[in-house]
This record gives structure tokens, sequence and C-alpha cells, in this order.
């Protein structure tokens, strides 16, 4: 066991700084072409590299103060471009890859529904096949990007008559195609566009956009939502994008709170658990380095660390008094080096709610940990048998009778 | 950089988990009334010799395995998750204290009788408010040719059982803390055994009248923190590996027992309160087997681990031997179940050797000196 991170002299580090000296304002096409965009994928696409080695490629991006890939493109390098390795054809491979990886083509996820969120089998937009195409009608919701993406990831029903998760496929659509809108959803922070509507009406969708085999959209998409590349963020608010709990410190440090002893002992809490939260990050990626099943940490880390978030901008507006209740007023000046909108202590925490509703409430996520954790019983889903179509009209008899 | 676990270790822990669950029944204590002598106190700690378990950390030269803190956690997560009644972690805090803190002669002499299990020992350190550390400590220690200690040391663990005893105490010269060997079987040493609440340990008031005692000056000032965080360490190990097993049985409980037609772990309120402490048990271990690696090696963040460690495992092993009582139900509130030993096997963790929010003050000034650097 050791703790030590890969050190300063390094020979992988010392080559990875030497390219970003060479071009000290990469493209995204360098990035990618380089592998250092998903340097775990296999080569051409990545460098096939161990988790050493990625942590090395993260932190040199961080430090040659480059967009980094995986902000860059978020939804294509994190979760669902990996899907093409495994379930795409050789032509999408070769399609949309690069460009994904080159952050030139944008992509979103077209998964939540006004009647599908936690409950993401429930969704009711479907793709009907007719020849060489399907045609594609409903309405998704909470799509980060849809305002920037050319390329979303659809999941929608194929099958009405097969059961709930088994009629389910994915697409990949242009989102330029005709009969696709976007609605910007303004969020209680007051900010645009963290969030879209998307409307979706008879969109034509080639059938060598499915990616994947019909049927196999729900076993896919989960795999994507579990997806985190190897994850080397820093706990913090935001997803770990925002303010983390030792700019906390240092910030309450600033303006001379730690004299208080409530705030002094909530700080430490809150410090204590960043730490922690630190090195469970690091102990996934060392079970991975050494092959072994990555433990729990993965999914108990995400219960821990969305609200240990929450709690970190939480304390910050506290201190602030009424003064916090201004808009814009930032508890702390901006830590050196940042300037982001997700840098923003007001924003980050406004934002706050959202990171216990994203990707899974928290809710579900306490329901996936206990169940395929620590075995309790699932919970009971009367729709989840049995044809979908059936399960939606005995419900709507229901409701008449 | 490798933050998993090697084989090696998990062998040792293996091993320690194989001995113990054979050895070890909490069974005598589930009757009122009955004390740690009663529950293998002794017969346990001659297996535990035998084992060589008291060497563990001692070097080589001088009879020990010379091991680290990271194996020492493998085993001391053994004892905290099965409650092992027995003197080994009083003895441990007294080993520290002369490997770091005694001269050649001294680890000559001691040393090598601990590794054969031949005697006990116990730290000394709290005074009656519970605290080692304050300008207002009372024990003293003067030199009249040899050294003699006045005072009374209280919350000292396996103290009764011990031959010798590590002793902190003032001298006239200077108002700084050193540490001494005392042997406990001489006129000057009255040991009387507390009814302390945690069953599963034995806890003694120590009173010492002008009592023979010679110095450990090897290490200095370094001695008490070097010391203190490895007391830090060895209770996070025993926290997060008992707070480990209370989920275990809970959720197995969780799994069983039926109430309105259901397991009751189907239920919501239920079910995420076991996941809440699962989150918790990873967090303990992290932050325990962090502390194991930085004291092992000496890191410069040795101090704020242990603190850290300390700190969280407390709470969230009170938090959960708590919460254990509620899901079993009434049944878990009486005395015939186990629930209760570990609910007050961490509520006195909590307590020794520094309460988490002293442990958190620490870790802020700590943490304020590391993002100054």
């Amino acid at each position: 066991m050791d703790f030590e991170l890969p050190a300063e002299d390094d020979p992988r580090r010392i080559e990875v700084r030497a390219w970003f000296a060479e071009r000290p304002r990469p493209t995204g096409r360098e990035l990618a072409e380089a592998g250092y965009a998903a340097p775990h994928w296999p080569k051409p696409w990545g460098l096939a590299a161990d988790a050493e080695l990625q942590l090395i490629i993260d932190e040199e991006i961080k430090r040659a103060g480059v967009n980094p890939p995986n902000l860059v493109n978020p939804v294509a390098v994190n979760n669902c471009a990996q899907s093409l390795l495994t379930h795409g054809t050789d032509a999408q491979r070769e399609r949309f890859l690069t460009p994904a990886l080159a952050g030139e083509e944008i992509w979103c996820m077209l998964f939540s529904e006004p009647a599908g969120g936690s409950d993401l089998g429930a969704l009711r937009t479907t793709a009907r096949r007719e020849g060489d195409h399907y045609v594609v009608n409903g309405q998704k919701i909470w799509t980060s990007l849809a305002h920037k993406a050319k390329i979303s990831v659809l999941v929608a029903r194929t099958d009405p008559s097969a059961a709930k998760h088994a009629g389910l496929s994915q697409f990949l659509i242009d989102m330029a195609s005709p009969g696709v809108t976007v609605r910007p959803i303004i969020d209680l922070s007051g900010h645009e566009n963290e969030y879209n509507e998307v409307f979706l009406e008879d969109v034509i969708v080639p059938a060598d956009r499915r990616l994947g085999q019909e049927g196999e959209g729900w076993a896919i998409s989960m795999r994507q939502l579990q997806t985190e590349r190897v994850a080397l963020s820093k706990p913090g608010a935001i997803w770990g994008a925002g303010p983390t709990a030792r700019e906390l410190v240092a910030g309450l440090d600033q303006i001379g709170a730690l004299d208080d002893p409530l705030v002094r002992d909530e700080a430490a809490e809150i410090y204590i658990e960043g730490e922690i939260l630190r090195l469970l990050a690091y102990r996934s990626l060392s079970d991975r380095m050494n092959a072994k099943a990555s433990g729990p940490e993965g999914a108990v880390r995400k219960m821990l660390a969305a609200p240990h978030g929450q709690r970190i901008v939480d304390l910050a507006k506290r201190v602030q008094g009424p003064r916090g209740m201004l808009a814009g007023e930032t508890a702390f000046p901006l830590t050196p080096g940042r300037k982001g909108i997700y840098d923003d202590w007001d924003y980050a925490f406004w934002f706050s709610p959202a990171v216990t509703l994203g990707v899974g409430t928290q809710e579900i996520l306490k329901n996936v940990v206990g169940e395929r954790m620590l075995g309790l019983p699932r919970e009971l889903d009367p729709t989840a048998k049995g044809p979908w179509n059936e399960s939606q009209t005995a419900k709507r008899a229901e409701k008449t009778a | 950089m490798n933050f998993s676990i090697s084989d090696d270790h998990q062998m040792l822990k293996d091993s320690a988990q194989v001995f113990l669950d054979k050895q070890v029944s909490l069974k005598p204590l589930l009757t009122p009334g009955a004390t740690v002598r009663d529950a293998g106190y002794a017969a346990n700690w001659a297996k535990i010799a035998e084992m060589g378990w008291p060497g563990l950390l001692i070097p080589e030269d001088y009879g020990g395995a010379g091991l680290s803190c990271i194996d020492l956690v493998m085993i001391v997560e053994e004892l905290g998750r099965t409650l092992a009644p027995s003197p080994f972690l009083g003895t441990l805090l007294g080993t520290l204290a002369v490997m770091k803190g005694g001269d050649a002669t001294q680890k000559s002499r001691v040393l090598p009788r601990i590794a054969l299990g031949e005697i006990a020992l116990a730290l000394a350190a709290a005074e009656a408010d519970g605290r080692e550390d304050g300008p207002d400590r009372q024990t003293r220690a003067s030199q009249h040719g040899g050294w003699r200690i006045t005072g009374r040391k209280a919350f000292v663990i396996d103290a009764a059982e011990a031959q010798m005893l590590v002793v902190t105490a003032r001298t006239d010269a200077s108002a700084a803390r050193r540490l001494f060997l005392v042997d406990a079987g001489q006129a000057g040493v009255q040991v009387a055994i507390e009814p302390w609440r945690d069953i599963t340990r034995q806890v003694c008031t120590v009173t010492l009248d002008d009592a023979e005692a010679e110095p450990l000056d090897a290490a200095g000032d370094a001695l008490w923190p070097w010391v203190r965080d490895r007391a830090l360490l060895a209770l996070s190990a025993e926290n997060a590996a008992g707070l480990r097993h209370v989920l275990d049985v809970t959720a197995d409980y969780a799994r069983q027992r039926v109430a309105f037609g259901r397991p009751i772990g189907a239920y919501q309120a239920i079910k995420h309160g076991l996941a809440d402490m699962l989150g918790q048990a990873e967090c303990a271990r992290t932050a325990t087997l962090y502390a194991a690696w930085a004291l092992s090696e000496e890191n410069p963040r040795g101090p704020l681990a242990a603190a850290m460690a300390k700190a969280y495992s407390s709470d969230a092993y009170v938090e959960a031997a708590h919460r254990s009582i509620q899901i079993f139900g009434a049944i878990g509130f009486t005395w015939e179940m186990p629930n209760h030993l570990y609910l007050k096997r961490a509520r006195a963790n909590a307590e020794l050797f520094g309460a988490p929010r002293e442990h958190r003050s620490r870790v802020i000034d700590l943490a304020r000196a590391e993002l100054a650097a």
C-alpha cells in the first residue's frame, strides 16, 4: 500500500509535460490524436493507459492550463462515446469518435423525460421502424448541452409490446435534423441553458444510426450512466467542478471566520470529508490498476460526494450573513487561476440543489447502494414485468374506474 | 502509487480473523454484571501472545516481528471487529513509548519480554478531566537521586493487568511533559479498576505516591506526539472495523426480519440508513488506511491523517451503533443482544485520547499550515 502520487520526475510525466511544452495551445484534435482526450481507451483512440498514466495526463492538462477534453465534451468523453467501442459499427466509430474526442462535435444525452427521470425505463419517446429508417416522436428534458450539441444519444422505445426495459434502443441523432426543437430551461439560479427541453417530432433517423441491437438500449444506457472516466476530479461543489473543501478552509481563514468555534468545527468536518473522498477516488483507481474488481467505492463515492459539495457552498453562504443574499455577492474571492462560472461561490451555492438530482437522485442512488451492495430487497415496480403497453393501458383503466 | 491493500496484508488480516472468530466469545458479557474478566480477558491474551502480536511492531533485534503500522491495522481491525477482550491495546501503547523513547538499555530490558508475552504494559497519560494535554496536569516527577512520581492518572487502559506502566508527568525544572517507565508492582503504585461502561475493555485509575520511575528520554519532545498519533490510529482501526461489523449484522437482520409482509430492508427508511452506514464504513476505513500509511512512512501528513481518522471514525461509529439498535428495534435495546457492546465501545473510543471536536480543531490548524505552505 502506497499513497504517494506519481512523482514529479516520473519519466511518463516528463514525456507528457514535454508534449505540452512544444504545444502550449493544443487544438482539440491535437489532443485527441495524441491520445490525451481518452487515454484509457484502446489505440488508436486512446493510449490504453493504466490509471497512473491517466492521472499524470489529467494533472499535466491542468498544469498546462488547457481546457480538459472531458469538460469540453463531457457526454461523449465521460459517458457515451465509449459504447461505440463495444456496440458500434466500424462505420460509426470512423464517423463519430475523432470529432467527439476532439470536441469538434459536442454531444448530449436524450434520456430523461417529463414522465421518466428516476424511473428512466418508463420513457415514452418512440422510434418506429419504417424501411431503412426510424421515425422518432417524443419529448426529452433536463438535457445538458442540447443547445450546443451536434450529436445526441437518444434512448427510445422501439417495441412497446416488450417488457418495460426490454423494448428500448439507442440512436445517434443529428441535432440539426428536421423536427428537433431545443428550448432552454431557466433553473432556480437564474442561469439559462444549463438544462434544456428537447422536442422530437417525426424525426427521421437512418437505421445505421442505431447503436447496438434493438432492445439493448437499457443495458447500454445503464453502462453509460455508470461509466465514469476513472474519476480524477477533486471532490467539491458542482460534482467536483466547483470550489473544494480546501478552498473553503482557505477562504474562511482569509476572512477570519475560523475564529468562530462552530464554524471551525463544521469547516473541519467538511475538510475531513473532502480529504477522505479524494482518497476514496484514488483507491478505486488503484483497484483498477491492480485489476481487482472495482470495490463499492465508485457508487458510494457518488452518494457521498454530492451532499459533500452542498455542504461546502452552504457553509460559505452562511458565513456571509444577509450580504450573501445579494445577487452575485461571492463569499470569498476566486481562487487564483479559477475564473469560470463553476468557480463562482455564489453560483455554486444556487446550483447546489441540482447535484443530488442529476444522474440519478440521491434517493435512487441509496436504493442502488442498498440493493446492489448490501443485498437488500429490490423496490417493487408493478410496471416492470409483462408487455409495457398493457401496463400502461391497465393504468389508464384504473384512473377512469 | 498503490492504494490497494497488498496480498500480504490481506493474508495477515485473514489469519487474524480466523483466529479471533474461534477464540473470542462475547456471550459471557450478555449477562448483566459480567466484566471483561469473565469474557476471556486473560485467556485471550495468552493466545494473542502465542500469535506473537505483542511483538508485532517491536524491531527484530529486540525479539519482535518488526512490522509496520499497516500490519498493525490489519490486526487491530480484527480485534475491533470482535471487541476481543484482552490487554492488547494497553500493552501496544506502552510498547510504542518504550520503542521510541527508551534508550538501548531500556529497550533491551523491556521489549524482548513484551515480545515473548511475559509482560503487559499500560500508558497512563490522561488525568481526571480525561485530557492528556494542558498546563494544569497534576502528576509531578522530581529527582532525589532517582526519579519519583506522585499524582493520579485516570482512564488508563489495561493498567490492572500491566507489570509496567508508562506515565506522563511534569518535572519541577520545566513545564514540558516527560514520559517515565514505572514498575507497577511497587508499593507506591495503586491501581483501581473503574466501572467503565464499555465492558469489553478494562479501564483503571492509577495513583502514584512517590513511585520510583525512570525517564524515557531518547526522543525528547517528539515522543508524546509520536505515541499519541499511533494511539489515534489504533482507535481508528477499531472504530472502522467495528462500524463495518455493525453494518454487516444490521444489514443481515434487515434482510431477514419481516414486517408487513416484506423484509424490513425493503423499506427505504431502513434501506437508506444502511446505505449511509456503508458510506461511513468506507470513509472510516479509507481514512484509517491513509493514516496507517502516513505514519508507517513518517510522512509529514501523518499527524493530520491520524487526527482526521480518529475524528471521522469516532462519530461515524457512534452513529452507526445507535442506528443499528434502532433497526433491530426493541430487541436491540436489551442487555442480552450484543448491539449495546458496540454502542458502548464506540462511545468510549470517541472520548479516549481526545474527542472528535478536539481533533477537528487540530485538523484546522494543520490544514491551515499546509494550505499556507
